[in-house]
């Protein structure tokens, strides 16, 4: 299980599904750094999972999005003012 | 989210077809299809005790939004249309999502019903933790979302 000590001025992340298995509250807070893109913070959160393998995986697999929709890694500047999520493969019915 | 023609809805109390079935009706609309999703006691060669579902409740009605306006787009804006997703902790047999979708004739009702729980299932943030029998538990593997539009 990973665990965290809050760093100053940190980004809070929320986590679901498979994550809370590495994270039970289902936040993750990390350093915002020079954070600008979703892929900035994507790695800010690879960072933040250490060498948990399992974790890492999933994150690879996984979505950044706010409470209104998903974000397009690739080129999407990070969303300022909105909450954060990291959504795993999904699979609801 | 409740218009005139769509109820849409994530919810920690159980689901009833019977809402659904009430408001998925008018005079004009001779065909309503009822989708009911329950907890199943097997899956993937393991008996199943119960599930538990998480989701991202503020995004999710936001999905459910989309895919109902898709759904009046193709197949008419007064289809009336019903979704709604349980949380939490279901044992066997308990509803998990009852769609249903009502309209003039059988075969939009049909397809807009599945287009609904189709859509739902690979779109919205949802996900399902499966307990065993042997009191494991494991995290069911699901669809990747993709931000690409």
């Amino acid at each position: 299980m990973t665990t965290m000590n809050a760093p100053t001025d940190s980004l809070e992340v929320q986590l679901f599904g498979g994550f809370r298995q590495f994270i039970p509250n289902g936040t993750l807070l990390v350093e915002p750094g020079e954070a600008k893109t979703v892929a900035d913070l994507r790695r800010q959160v690879e960072r933040a999972f250490g060498d948990d393998e399992n974790a890492l995986m999933l994150l690879k697999a996984s979505a950044f999005a706010t409470d209104r929709r998903v974000l397009d890694d690739e080129s999407e500047r990070l969303p300022s003012d909105e909450p954060l999520s990291v959504l795993p493969p999904v699979c609801g019915g | 989210m409740s218009t005139t023609n769509m109820h849409l809805a994530v919810t920690d109390r159980p689901l009833d077809g019977n809402s659904a079935l009430e408001f998925c009706s008018a005079p004009g609309h001779g065909a309503v299809d009822l989708f009911i999703g329950r907890v199943r006691d097997f899956n993937q060669g393991r008996s199943v005790v119960g599930v538990s579902y998480d989701l991202h409740a503020a995004l999710c009605r936001n999905v459910f939004a989309e895919i109902a306006a898709e759904a009046l787009d193709r197949w008419g804006r007064e289809t009336r249309l019903w979704l709604t997703h349980r949380s939490g902790r279901l044992d066997v047999g308990e509803a998990s999502v009852v769609a249903a979708a009502s309209s003039r004739h059988r075969d939009e009702a049909f397809k807009a019903c599945r287009y609904l729980v189709e859509q739902m299932k690979h779109r919205a943030p949802i996900w399902k933790q499966e307990h065993y029998v042997d009191g494991d538990s494991e995290w069911v593997k699901g669809h990747a979302l993709c931000g690409h539009g």
